[in-house]
């Protein structure tokens, strides 16, 4: 089954503008969920708002899990990644000073990994840690992993994989194919889909790449103006008036 | 006579230099996004140029304002000419920046320092008309200081948010990429900038001067209340920043009064850490 | 050799060494974490004198003094680090500033304790035996050596990782699940707690402790040694004390005879020196001496 996320009358509005006005929301239901709509909809408030970037106005979110309901509300964004509520970013985002391996390692070591008695340890860490950098250099297709993250197209790929490497219950994808080739493209969505089913991992992703959302999506959440419109399969989406109108007509024209 | 009169009548007094440094100090803030260090200088600058100028030369006092003040400002294009600008270019990020001022804070203080040396000097052939208000003696020189704040404060409210060259600038301060495409030229408006607030900082410093001494420790030792005052005002608010002024120097003349002045300053000192956290404000 | 160790000798090392120490741990604060501390000398005076004040005044044993010292040091820096923890880079610089200035001050103003500029004296070292100089400076230079280990090897392990990741970009590395907050705060207190515990073992070095042993230009020297060795070399802070306050104060004024009227322009040309080493290293060097050449857009 695992987790899903319940959003009840969340509201956020910056200067008088409403950007958030969500009565009642489930998301991950299905593996992997596709949330579109056109640009300033609010699908990127949205997710700030799960994650705990931005607290509400009012409303609340809660990550269900196990029959339990967690209060994830206003929680901070470290609290709700460790959690296993994971996003990654639309915009390049990247440590200057790591290399590709450091970005790893980084998220790959956990609380107990980190502190400031902790001087040794560090080879059996990396030893550790080896096999699966490997498997992920590799699927990646990362040429140097002693070296940094030079494209942005290689950035994009990193931010995707510290993600992963946090083995979130939970991954919020936004805008994954910005700045990345189709074919690694495919790729990428092709190893999130593996990781989703061999770690019980949802996925929500943000796309404007529709043929992708069609391809992926199991169940489809459409957003204009601040509030989630419609639900449904790819095909009920894809075929409703109400899209077309709204987007589909401005995108695709 | 009651004690809070007094300290609001001596706060305004000593808030009067403190005014014309804090809005020379927020207006490259403003402009220029970094807390410029460097700037305590151009306070020394004119004290010593006011004081040079009146004992050498023999200058009247009020004639030896306006070359002290160009000065002042003069050396303030210049080092943002020679080090800022060129730092500006080469991306360095706003606390680079501010530990830069400080080096030339450094180079500027100590320089002077090989010239005139460590002693005080005093405006001593210069005597002030006394006047008295409000059952207070007030010196010529006082009021001097607070008409020129008032002078001063017009005109760059005027000239901010009533000329061409204001609307640019502050256009310039908001988004400097959007300015750069609507055709202003940076380096002009900023130059501009720097000599008007060096003109304020050294105006500001031939009145602390004359009202106590000078030494080439004079900016240095401002500078921090200087910096306080900004943030507190509110970074590039003109009138915050008259504002916070006021209240620093009736705070300081008040605690000065019924202690001694360094509490003053500690306790301002701790007032402003703790506005720091609550406000979370700084640029 | 013990013979070239003259006490003066002696004195101008430990002092040298002293900023050693205190580089190194800017380093970790500013160049690893990313803290912009300019209240350097808040912690290490009021280390020097929290300790000076206990074993003088109040007569409390040396080790317990010491202890006590630094545990005050410690406790302060939990509360300045509370305070600027989420604060941007200028703020938490004019904080950190502003305290530096008030311990300053009030070991002016609380003559009651410190006696103020007349000067609280003496303090012994801990073994008076006549070498009591010498094993202060071997002391010093083994806690110096400790942390400069210490900062070579944390950058390397999952925690140095962290505070680097938080320095570059502390969003993202919060999106990562990594509290940001705590450790920033962890790694500062352990730091400001240790520049105190240097301030005590300072204290001895100087024997009268005055006012003017605690003003703003023991933050500036640091800092200058930090930028022009490279803030982000666990070395830089070493190299940075070297050619600047290692040239001036001990190789100058031990070996170039300095006639006495000047000896106060030497000192004003060693600030100006310094500052014109910062600019250039600011402007063509940011990364100091020890870092990468000048990369492109970096901050």
């Amino acid at each position: 089954m695992g987790d899903t996320i319940e959003v009840n009358g969340l509201r956020k509005s910056y200067g008088g503008r409403v950007v958030n006005e969500i009565p009642r929301l489930t998301l991950s239901e299905h593996r992997i969920e596709g949330l579109i709509g056109p640009n300033g909809a609010g699908k990127t408030t949205l997710m700030s708002l799960i994650t705990g970037r931005i607290r509400p106005d009012t409303g609340s979110v809660r990550l269900l899990r196990d029959g339990a309901a967690i209060e994830i509300t206003g929680m901070s964004l470290n609290r709700v990644a460790r959690l296993g509520v994971v996003r990654t970013n639309q915009k390049i985002q990247d440590f200057e000073s790591l290399t590709i391996e450091d970005s790893m390692l980084l998220s790959l070591a956990t609380d107990r990994d980190e502190g400031p008695g902790r001087l040794f340890g560090e080879r059996d860490f990396r030893e550790r840690c080896d096999p699966i950098i490997a498997d992920y250099v590799a699927a990646m297709k990362f040429a140097d992993r002693s070296a940094h993250a030079l494209s942005a197209g290689e950035k994009k790929l990193l931010d995707i994989v510290r993600c992963l490497l946090l083995e979130p219950k939970i991954l919020l994808m936004d805008e994954p194919t910005v700045g990345l080739p189709t074919e690694q493209t495919d790729e990428v969505m092709a190893l999130v889909s593996r990781v989703a089913e061999r770690q019980d991992m949802k996925v929500v992703i943000i796309e404007h790449d529709l043929d992708l959302i069609w391809k992926v999506c199991e169940h489809v959440h459409f957003m204009a103006d601040g509030q989630i419109l419609l639900h449904g399969t790819p095909e009920e989406v894809r075929t409703n008036r109400l899209v077309r109108d709204k987007y589909m007509g401005e995108s695709h024209a | 006579m009651s004690l809070l009169t007094s300290a609001v009548v001596l706060g305004l007094i000593e808030a009067a230099p403190l005014i014309l440094a804090a809005m020379g100090f927020t207006l490259i803030f403003y402009l220029s996004g970094f807390m410029n260090i460097a700037f305590a200088e151009n306070i020394t600058i004119g004290a010593f140029c006011a004081v040079l100028l009146t004992s050498a030369l023999g200058l009247n006092f009020y004639m030896s304002i306006i070359p002290a003040s160009l000065v002042s400002g003069v050396v303030s294009v210049l080092t943002y000419l020679l080090i800022f600008r060129p730092a500006e270019r080469r991306g360095i990020g706003p606390a680079e920046m501010i530990i830069l001022s400080v080096g030339v804070s450094f180079v500027m203080r100590y320089g002077l320092r090989l010239i005139v040396g460590p002693e005080l000097y005093f405006f001593d052939n210069v005597a002030p008309d006394y006047y008295r208000f409000m059952g207070m003696g007030v010196t010529s020189f006082q009021v001097t200081a607070m008409a020129l704040v008032v002078v001063l404060a017009a005109a760059l409210y005027l000239f901010m948010f009533r000329t061409r060259l204001g609307e640019m600038m502050r256009g310039l301060a908001d988004n400097r990429d959007l300015a750069l495409v609507s055709g202003v030229d940076p380096t002009r408006i900023s130059a501009l900038i720097w000599f008007i607030a060096g003109v304020a900082g050294g105006l500001a410093g031939v009145f602390f001067g004359v009202f106590s001494f000078v030494n080439t420790l004079v900016g240095w030792n401002l500078i921090l209340i200087i910096i306080m005052i900004s943030i507190i005002g509110g970074v590039g608010n003109i009138r915050g920043a008259i504002l916070a002024s006021i209240a620093v120097g009736v705070t300081t003349s008040f605690i000065a009064l019924v202690s001694t002045p360094l509490y003053g300053e500690i306790l301002l000192l701790i007032f402003f850490i703790a506005f720091l956290k609550v406000t979370n404000r700084a640029t | 050799m013990f013979d070239l160790l003259t006490s003066y000798t002696l004195f101008s090392l430990s002092t040298v060494m002293g900023f050693v120490a205190l580089a190194t741990l800017l380093h970790l604060q500013f160049g690893l974490a990313g803290i912009v501390n300019f209240g350097v000398v808040g912690f290490w005076g009021l280390g020097m004198y929290a300790f000076g004040v206990l074993l003088i005044q109040f007569e409390v044993p040396y080790p317990l003094a010491m202890l006590l010292a630094v545990a005050i040091v410690a406790a302060v820096s939990l509360l300045i680090g509370w305070v600027i923890v989420d604060l941007n880079d200028q703020a938490v610089l004019v904080a950190t500033l502003a305290f530096g200035t008030i311990v300053t001050s009030l070991v002016t103003t609380e003559k009651w304790l410190t006696e103020g500029v007349v000067g609280l004296g003496s303090v012994p070292y801990p073994v008076e035996t006549g070498d009591g100089a010498l094993w202060q400076f071997v002391v010093l230079t083994a806690v110096t050596a400790a942390i400069v280990i210490y900062a070579a090897r944390i950058a390397k392990t999952p925690y140095g990782r962290l505070l680097a990741a938080k320095r570059d970009n502390e969003p993202l590395a919060r999106g990562l699940g990594k509290n940001t907050s705590r450790h920033k705060l962890t790694i500062f207190v352990i730091t400001c707690a240790l520049m105190g515990f240097v301030g005590t073992l300072s204290a001895p070095v100087h024997r009268f402790l005055t006012p003017d042993l605690i003003g703003p230009g023991v933050t500036f020297s640091a800092w200058i040694a930090l930028i022009v060795g490279g803030k982000r070399h666990p070395l830089g802070g070493v190299l940075g004390v070297a050619l600047t306050i290692f040239v001036f104060d001990f190789v100058i004024e031990t070996y170039v005879p300095v006639p006495s009227e000047h000896a106060a322009t030497v000192t004003v040309i060693k600030t100006i020196v310094y500052g014109v080493t910062l600019i250039v290293a600011l402007m063509f060097r940011p990364l100091g001496l020890l870092g990468p050449g000048r990369k492109r857009g970096s901050r």
